[in-house]
């Protein structure tokens, strides 16, 4: 049986400490991946802790198209098969042209917010 | 392929064992020498696709005696759907080259396994600085080396398909945005169906893709971060494994987009300087002028097909292929790119002119 929290403050400290104690010390040869090694393990973390905050934001953001759907009480696994169902829903829309001529602000305020809250996992520094 | 490291490590696999010596052999019958010796100076950067050696030639006799500074370019572990490898490559080197494009000279091309297990070439080893981070470093613009990449490019696109030497590379489209998008399709595949951003991008190069014009040898690469500058001059356009033909303008749309300005993305050519001084430089070779619609579209392709590159070289990691760490970290590349793409959408939108012929 797994821990979550236990796994995510495992995480946090050992990325914590790979970045104060350990980077400073790397040889120069490996410092470009020990910066990736630092770089995935922030990842990891901010998707273990923010995952589903990012998962609601995306939903809020095709709530505007299908609303109906878009319920915020979601979390975890059902969370994510809810918002790729949606997703892929847009996707069809969007290529039989339900875009084409109207909607298009609509459209790209919803891709906008789906995008951040997805670097806010990937690359938060991206967002400004 | 950027900076040499200094390597006091043993042979690179490539030439390890008893490849050294077929290598100088092979190189010896060649160059009509009496003997070749291969040294190693160390691995250059830049390799995520292709390995790069940098190695001296050291050449006994026959017409090409002497030593020779030079760079050994070798398949990577594994190619992307875009590469063309390494013959059609050098081919196309060699074309540029002789159009006086500012390409590292091509020496030398090898398609027999026996040698060293794969297709490689050999080229003249160009100085300078390449790492986009380091080129848009600068506190001012450098609107010469703009000009001077303009200019470059601008040679290169005088070169058309019927160009002798090139008859290995895929035909020349009738229409390039058209095999473009079919390309895309095919690349993103279930993707287009499962990220609405990814969708959108390619309806929207659906419905504004321009008509066909010209048609020339593109680089599709050309971008900060694949040319070399020492001293703020420009030494070198590197990395041709994508060339093929296409419309013009997407090299102009892959050479400004977000992507690749590096350090500094107010500077629109590249991360060095403003447009007009990039355009102004491709002007004065091209014989045409640039069409800032067109560019504009190429953009938007930019955006979609560096999305699909990186996705490709996540997936290289994440099917088991070729693990990686480095593989990994770019597929995870793909928000920001989809917010570059989203960002450009938005901001030729509001400048939208429509004075671009289209297909549809």
């Amino acid at each position: 049986m797994r821990n979550t929290s236990d796994a995510c403050g495992l995480l946090e400290i050992a990325a914590a400490t790979f970045r104060t104690d350990v980077l400073a010390h790397v040889a120069p040869e490996a410092r470009y991946a020990a910066l990736m090694v630092a770089n995935a393990l922030a990842i990891v973390e901010r998707e273990l802790k923010g995952g589903d905050a990012a998962g609601r934001s995306m939903l809020a953001a095709l709530a505007p198209f299908y609303g109906e759907d878009a319920d915020d009480g979601l979390s975890g696994e059902d969370l994510r098969q809810r918002v790729e169902a949606l997703q892929h829903r847009l996707c069809i829309e969007i290529a039989a042209g339900d875009f084409d001529h109207d909607g298009r602000d609509l459209l790209a305020d919803s891709l906008e917010a789906m995008v951040q809250a997805q670097l806010g996992i990937s690359n938060p520094k991206a967002l400004g | 392929m950027h900076v040499v490291t200094a390597s006091d490590q043993p042979s690179h696999p490539l030439l390890a064992g008893d490849s050294r010596s077929r290598l100088e052999r092979w190189l010896a019958a060649e160059a009509g020498a009496s003997r070749v010796t291969v040294s190693e100076d160390g691995r250059l950067g830049g390799g995520a696709i292709s390995l790069n050696l940098a190695v001296t030639l050291e050449v006994e006799g026959g017409p090409f005696a002497g030593s020779h500074a030079c760079v050994l370019r070798a398949e990577g572990g594994g190619r992307i759907s875009a590469s063309i490898g390494k013959l059609r490559e050098f081919a196309v080197l060699r074309v540029a080259f002789e159009a006086g494009v500012m390409a590292p000279e091509p020496l030398i091309a090898c398609d027999d396994p026996a040698i060293l297990g794969r297709d490689f070439y050999i080229m003249r080893r160009a100085e300078g600085l390449g790492a986009g981070h380091a080129v848009t470093r600068t506190e001012a613009a450098q609107p010469e080396l703009a000009r001077a990449l303009g200019r470059q490019l601008g040679l290169l696109h005088r070169v058309g398909p019927e160009t002798p030497g090139l008859e290995r590379l895929a035909e020349a489209p009738d229409c390039p945005a058209q095999a473009t998008l079919s390309q895309f399709r095919q690349w993103f595949g279930e993707l287009a169906r499962r990220d609405p951003v990814i969708a959108w991008g390619l309806r929207w190069m659906e419905i504004n893709a321009p008509a066909p014009g010209a048609v020339v040898l593109c680089h599709r690469d050309y971008r900060t971060g694949n040319y070399l500058v020492k001293d703020g001059a420009l030494t070198a356009i590197l990395d041709w494994e994508f060339a093929g033909f296409s419309d013009p303008m997407e090299d102009l749309g892959w050479f400004c987009a977000r992507s690749w300005r590096f350090r500094r993305p107010d500077r629109e050519a590249g991360g060095i300087a403003d447009r007009e001084d990039f355009y102004a430089g491709y002007e004065e070779t091209s014989g045409r002028r640039i069409d800032p619609v067109r560019v504009a579209y190429w953009e938007t392709a930019a955006y979609l097909r560096w999305a699909a590159v990186a996705v490709e070289q996540g997936n290289r990691h994440s099917s088991g292929a070729e693990p990686s760490l480095e593989l990994a970290l770019t597929g995870r590349m793909l928000p920001e790119i989809e917010m570059d793409l989203l960002r450009h959408l938005r901001a030729i939108g509001r400048t939208a002119s429509g004075a671009v012929e289209k297909v549809a």
